[in-house]
């Protein structure tokens, strides 16, 4: 199985690497194809590993491929880890990337209209487009296949080196430098945490092997570190604390969630695969990964549940003031990412994966629908401009009228089994905070419900605001963009339905995920479960369901059927909530603090230290001081070498002298 | 005493390469002017079948023969194999160039090939007599090969410098054997350990003949202050006998350290160990603050091997496995990074024009960018930038001198490199950032385009991937 | 104190000295007679070592033949010895501190104390028919043939080197080739048959 394994991860490097750095000689036609057949080839395999975990029981494979060195006993490895978890996982990363791939054919097939004539970087960036992507393929399949925290930590940083480059695509627009240097120091935050987290437990367990780690965690769990004078922390809460700083950069969780929203600047096929649907998952699975630890820590639950209940609801009521069709879709996944983070922190990381599964493909399907708007529109992306588009481009319509009732749980739908279960979980939970995280998440359906609608009936429904020119030319998008949305509305329809049985309540994630006796919430919501529609009729009768009903209901009736009557409606909507419009629309003011406190109080300082501290001190004295004194010395020594053989000799015979001196006589 | 044929088995790349030098001088006898390129052609081929013949007599257990002259031991397997590819690639590097200087002649690869044979002897040397024939059998090759430019009065001299000064150092190393010898009574590494652990410290004359013992090996090394010969032979020397010298003699010169401080005098550790430090000191320090001073890249690259000296010597003094291990390491990747460097220069050498002053390398990057980019990887990784393999070398040799809580010493070897990496980078930014001063592009035989990249490419898969050679050195030790 | 011991005390203090006056003297012709007494006087040490054959062979070979080669080199340079003298006097002190210290080290370690009768027992004189040459043959031949075959190759190299570095044809130089002169066929290569117009005819015209 090995080699198995290791074209999974291999082929999308060799495409990547063939598009990337051949892809001038290759052309268009060549980078498309090695890409593509690169990641097909991980799709069939990883699937091929799904079918042989779910029918064949094929075991669990953890080893290491190659040691990278070994110092202090702790070796560094590049092996892998494939259980259930990790088939699952790659399934899905491989699945979306693939459509996302096929999808990028036609979205980017005339990328060359979005550089300047004569930039640089404009020459071959279809080619690099598909070799970034492919990239990313690679990483994301390290990250989840690693078998030690080196390997998680590289896949950790190499997917957010392909976030910061695709964000940063269209290098020559302003606004797309901004955000991808912003995503890169969010989670410069969060990573710091997270390799703390790695550095703590290489002190504490002296190994870097999952399998090692996890068996010495229980002997851990009572242990403190000592923090300052007699003050200790539990070594699991901070190791714990530490990794989810990590999670909440990469899975952008409040306060560091502002980089996402930005990150929308990078084309539409990126947004879908590394935005939505696999990368900012990775924190989730990280924490699902480290279930062992998680579950040593009380305390980190509740942080963890808190964070994510937080993003779920406060992130998707600012989703209701967004006007750019992609940002909608953005506070969406801030707020989905929140309720699979708040499925952990209640101990259903089974819920928390099931979710992220769901998710990746109607999130994936929103964007992508999203992108073929916005193809439609010429890249206008302002909701307020469209509407109507139902005439014109049908599949489109019905793959995101599938996707938005998946987002909102509608009985059924993928995303109502994944939902409704992290719900109940997180009502069951007895970590303190959790009635905090009830309230949130249950309110949230609604909020989701009502922006999801919103977005939906405005793009959708009634009358067409675009100009004339544009509406001209509306027409369906090629195959090469609708294929892949039909091909995800299926999973994001059914899967659900399929899944939710052996995910939540059967064995697939036995041996996997450990959770401990007395946070079992699934367990116990198990055995109130009786198949699909005795879950589906629960939910019928629950409270999210009719709250997503209130919102669908609300957003179908301001939206479509009072927008068309009265077009101004949220213009005075707006003016009589000024306040809360005022606060949703600067996003809480994470940005503003951050940009004049973080940032600006920072570049003070620096400037200060700079002009104070490094100009004169260190630049004068230390740095060009010790420059100056090693070059006057080198030119002192230079004259030892004098050229004359004697001299030679004679430093030859000093040196002799000097070491019998030393050694012999002394 | 018997003579058994079957002695002669393990004996057999030596003897090989010893028929190969004789067939070389044969065969040029019969050579017009424009054939020589033949001699070029046997070496390349000769070398890569001694290459093959290690392989396949080398592997499993330590075999001494000839009368207790000659071991073959892991160690010895992996480093000839080493030199005689690092030999190869030097022979590789070198044709144009010596074609373009009339030097394209069989006595070079004669030469060539008898320092080779030279460096084996001493590396499965296992007496001290032994030792020292290999020694003067490298050094003898050498010094012709100096001056092997008769035209060149800068030749004539660093040859000149280098021959006195040879033989005051091999004269030394003499003396240091002849009181071993006195304070023991025997020649053979086995038993003169035997004999020294019987000792202990006590005898002085031991220690006093260690003394001397430790001087050639620096010399041959070109330790500070025995390395008076280094920046003046690399100078004055043709550049494909740079290339030649500073490369594979290094991983002999390892070899050498290994066999008579380690297999012969490892009793004596506790000196040894306070003299290199010494000599590993003023070796990092004085090479790489010279360095800085250079502006001849021939000699810039010369202060630069004696700091990487200072640095090989790290690993030995630790005096334990794993230090001799980071230190054989260190050696066989040093070769391969002086092998490439100088390549770079021989192959912007032209007819009628030495490429040899840091100037000559502006610009390189907008003329051919390969070899650009080759030579950067190269300059990382003698600087010891991660990920390229000089970065692991420093790293592992570093690491075996901490773990004998000399940590002093790598805090002082750290700051050295910091300068050093001083100017090293200079070179990258005259290849990246400054105007060419020529336009003339570079012209090279593919093989040759095919040797470097491979020489080049390996700094970066052996930086990312070192645990093969890393535990090839360490099973040398086991 | 035997007559050996007086032998050796005489013509060890003939070695020192005559080893000292290599080094102190101007004269370079002078200083290569003293060389070669030092060489004799040697040979006799190793001669009362019972190192017959060596003895022999430093006198035939370095007194015999090496220094007299070397000989002829010094007596055909012509060596600006006011330079070398004033060299040898600026670095005198240096020089003589140097080797004073040196000195003190050797003493100190190559003395009695390590090197005394205690340490090695006088070993026991050959018999009357040892004969020094074979053993040392025999030797050679077994125990010691990897060094004695790797010696000949420094020869060789030697050889080689020294040809390598000297031998050049220049063109301007006029040298007789015998080769040639044996290949030299009668008929087309001795006599060359010029035809000339008569030059009387040209006149008549």
């Amino acid at each position: 199985m090995e080699n198995v394994y290791l074209t999974i991860v291999l082929a999308p490097l060799l495409g990547s690497i063939i598009a990337g750095f051949f892809g001038g000689s290759i052309g268009r036609a060549g980078a498309r194809w090695v890409t593509i057949i690169g990641v097909g080839i991980s799709t069939l395999l990883s699937l091929y590993v799904l079918k042989l975990f779910i029918f064949d029981d094929q075991p669990v494979f953890n080893q290491a491929i190659y040691t990278w060195m070994v110092t202090d006993g702790i070796s560094f490895e590049i092996g892998f880890l494939v259980d259930k978890l990790t088939a699952l996982m790659i399934a899905v990363v491989t699945f979306v990337s693939l459509m996302v791939h096929i999808y990028t054919i036609g979205y980017m097939a005339d990328d060359e209209h979005n550089w300047p004539k004569d930039s640089l970087a404009g020459r071959n960036s279809y080619q690099r487009f598909f070799s970034y992507i492919s990239l990313f393929t690679f990483s994301m399949l390290m990250l989840v296949m690693s078998n030690n925290f080196l390997q998680l930590f590289f896949g950790w940083e190499a997917v957010g080196l392909v976030s910061y480059l695709l964000i940063g695509f269209w290098s020559t627009r302003e606004s797309a430098i901004f955000a991808n240097l912003k995503a890169f120091l969010v989670n410069r935050v969060g990573d710091f945490g997270f390799i703390l987290g790695i550095a703590a437990i290489g002190m504490y367990f002296s190994s870097m092997d999952y399998a090692e780690v996890f068996a010495k965690a229980p002997e851990l769990a009572d242990a403190r570190m000592p923090v300052w004078g007699d003050t200790t922390w539990s070594v699991m809460t901070v190791i714990c604390v530490l990794l989810f700083i990590g999670a909440m950069g990469k899975s952008a969780q409040v306060p560091l969630h502002v980089w996402l929203p930005d990150s929308m600047e990078g084309p539409t096929p990126i947004s879908a695969l590394i935005h939505a649907a696999t990368m900012v998952t990775a924190g989730i699975f990280m924490v699902a990964r480290m279930s062992p630890l998680y579950e040593l820590s009380e305390a980190a639950l509740t942080f963890v549940m808190v964070i994510g209940a937080t993003t779920a609801f406060f992130m998707g009521l600012v989703g209701l003031v967004q006007n750019d069709i992609k940002r909608v879709v953005a506070y969406s996944t801030l707020s989905q990412l929140g309720y699979m983070i708040t499925a952990l922190g209640a101990s259903a990381y089974a819920a928390g994966i099931f979710h992220l599964m769901t998710h990746a493909f109607f999130k994936a399907l929103l964007f992508l629908a999203a992108g073929s708007v916005i193809i439609a529109m010429h890249h206008n992306q302002d909701i307020r401009h469209m509407g109507g588009l139902r005439r014109y481009m049908p599949i489109t319509w019905i793959t995101a009228l599938v996707g938005s009732l998946a987002l909102i749980g509608f009985p059924g739908f993928s995303g109502f089994f994944s939902k409704d279960a992290i719900i109940e979980a997180v009502a069951l939970s007895r970590v303190s905070g959790a009635g905090y995280a009830t309230l949130l998440l249950t309110l949230g359906v609604f909020i989701t419900a009502l922006y999801s609608f919103r977005m939906y009936f405005l793009v959708f429904h009634g009358r067409g605001r675009m100009d004339e020119h544009t509406r001209h030319h509306l027409h369906e998008s090629p195959p090469v963009v609708w294929v892949p949305l039909v091909l995800l509305a299926i999973p994001s329809v059914i899967i659900g339905w399929i899944a939710i049985e052996p995910l939540l309540f059967g064995d697939w994630f036995k041996d996997v995920i450990y959770v401990a006796p007395e946070h079992a919430v699934l367990a116990q919501l198990g055995e109130h479960y009786h198949g699909q529609w005795g879950f589906i009729l629960h939910g019928l009768v629950a409270w999210p369901f009719w709250l997503a009903m209130a919102g669908l209901g609300l957003a179908a009736y301001v939206y479509w059927y009072l927008h068309a009557r009265r077009p101004q409606l949220e213009d005075e909507l707006r003016e009589r909530f000024a306040w809360a419009y005022r606060v949703l629309d600067r996003k809480y003011g994470f940005d503003d603090f951050n940009q004049t406190v973080l940032a600006g109080g920072s570049r003070g300082l620096g400037e200060t230290l700079w002009s104070a501290g490094d100009r004169k001190l260190i630049d004068g004295w230390i740095v060009n001081g010790s420059a100056r004194a090693v070059g006057w010395f080198a030119q002192r020594a230079r004259h030892l070498q004098t050229g004359y053989l004697y001299h030679y000799a004679i430093a030859m015979i000093l040196g002799l002298v000097v070491l019998l001196a030393l050694f012999v006589a002394l | 005493m018997d003579f058994n044929a079957a002695e002669l088995i393990p004996v057999l790349p030596e003897i090989f390469i010893l028929v190969l030098a004789s067939t070389v001088l044969l065969v040029d006898l019969y050579l017009r002017d424009d054939q020589r390129g033949l001699n070029h052609g046997i070496t390349l081929v000769g070398l890569l079948i001694g290459i093959g013949l290690i392989l396949a007599l080398g592997g499993g257990e330590r075999q001494i023969v000839l009368s207790g002259s000659f071991v073959r031991d892991p160690m010895s397997d992996t480093l000839n194999a080493i030199i005689l590819l690092v030999a190869f690639l030097a022979f590789a590097y070198s044709k144009d160039y010596l074609r373009d200087r009339n030097m394209l002649v069989g006595e070079y690869y004669v030469l060539g090939l008898f320092a080779v044979l030279g460096m084996m002897i001493m590396v499965s040397a296992n007496t001290f007599l032994v030792a020292y024939l290999g020694l003067e059998l490298l050094a003898l090759s050498l010094y012709p090969m100096v001056a092997f430019d008769r035209d060149s009065k800068a030749g004539a001299e660093a040859a000149m410098k280098y021959f006195v000064l040879g033989a005051l150092g091999s004269g030394m190393l003499l003396y240091g054997i002849s009181m071993v010898y006195g304070g023991t009574g025997a020649l053979d590494f086995p038993t003169v350990a035997a004999s020294v652990a019987d000792q202990g410290l006590d005898n002085k004359v031991l220690v006093f003949g260690l003394a001397f013992v430790v001087i050639g090996v620096a010399f041959k090394f070109g330790a500070v202050p025995f390395h008076m010969w280094v920046p003046d032979t690399y100078q004055g020397a043709p550049t494909s006998v740079v290339l030649f010298l500073s490369s594979a003699p290094k991983i002999a010169a390892f070899a050498l350290a290994i066999r008579l401080m380690v297999d012969g005098l490892g009793g004596l550790h506790a000196d040894w160990q306070g003299m290199l430090i010494i000599l590993a000191v003023l070796s990092m320090g004085l090479g790489n603050l010279v360095a800085i001073a250079q502006t001849n890249l021939k000699r810039m690259l010369a202060y630069s091997t004696i700091s990487h000296v200072g640095f090989i010597f790290l690993g030995l003094i630790a005096g334990t496995a794993q230090g001799y291990a980071a230190a054989m390491f260190y050696a066989i990747v040093y070769a391969l990074m002086a092998a490439g460097a100088f390549g770079v220069l021989l192959l912007l050498s032209r007819k009628g024009f030495e490429a040899e002053n840091l100037d000559d390398l502006k610009g390189l990057n907008e003329r051919d960018s390969w070899y650009a980019a080759m030579m950067a990887l190269l300059m990382f990784s003698m600087a010891g930038v991660p990920p390229t393999v000089g970065f692991m070398a420093k790293l592992l040799v570093l690491e075996a001198v901490v773990r004998v809580d000399l940590v002093w010493l790598a805090v002082v070897a750290v700051a050295f490199s910091i300068i050093g990496a001083f100017y090293y980078l200079r070179v990258i930014k005259l290849m990246y950032f400054d105007k060419p001063t020529t336009l003339e592009p570079i012209t090279v035989g593919a093989g040759a385009r095919v040797a470097l990249s491979v020489n080049g490419l390996a700094m970066l898969v052996l930086g990312l991937f070192p645990a093969g050679l890393l535990g090839i050195c360490q099973a040398a030790f086991a | 104190m035997g007559f050996e011991k007086f032998l050796f005390y005489v013509f060890a203090a003939i070695t020192v000295v005559s080893a000292g006056m290599v080094v102190t003297r101007r004269n370079p012709v002078h200083a290569v007679l003293y060389l070669v007494l030092c060489f004799a006087a040697t040979a006799v040490l190793w001669m009362l070592l019972e190192a017959e054959f060596l003895a022999i062979v430093l006198v035939l070979v370095y007194v015999g033949a090496v220094m007299v080669l070397f000989l002829f080199v010094v007596m055909m340079l012509d060596v600006d010895q006011a330079a070398l003298k004033a060299q040898f006097i600026r670095f005198l002190p240096l020089g003589l501190a140097i080797a004073l210290v040196m000195l003190a080290l050797i003493v100190l370690v190559v003395g009695p104390a390590n090197f005394g009768l205690e340490q090695f027992a006088k070993p026991a004189p050959a018999p009357a028919d040892y004969s020094n040459t074979e053993s040392l043959g025999k030797l050679l031949y077994t125990v010691y043939v990897y060094p004695f075959e790797i010696a000949s190759v420094i020869l060789l190299v030697a050889i080689v080197a020294a040809i390598r570095l000297t031998l050049r044809r220049r063109p301007d130089t006029k040298y007789i080739d015998p080769a040639k002169q044996v290949r030299v066929r009668k008929g087309p290569d001795r006599i060359r048959i010029v035809k000339m117009p008569v030059e009387g005819k040209v006149e008549a015209e």
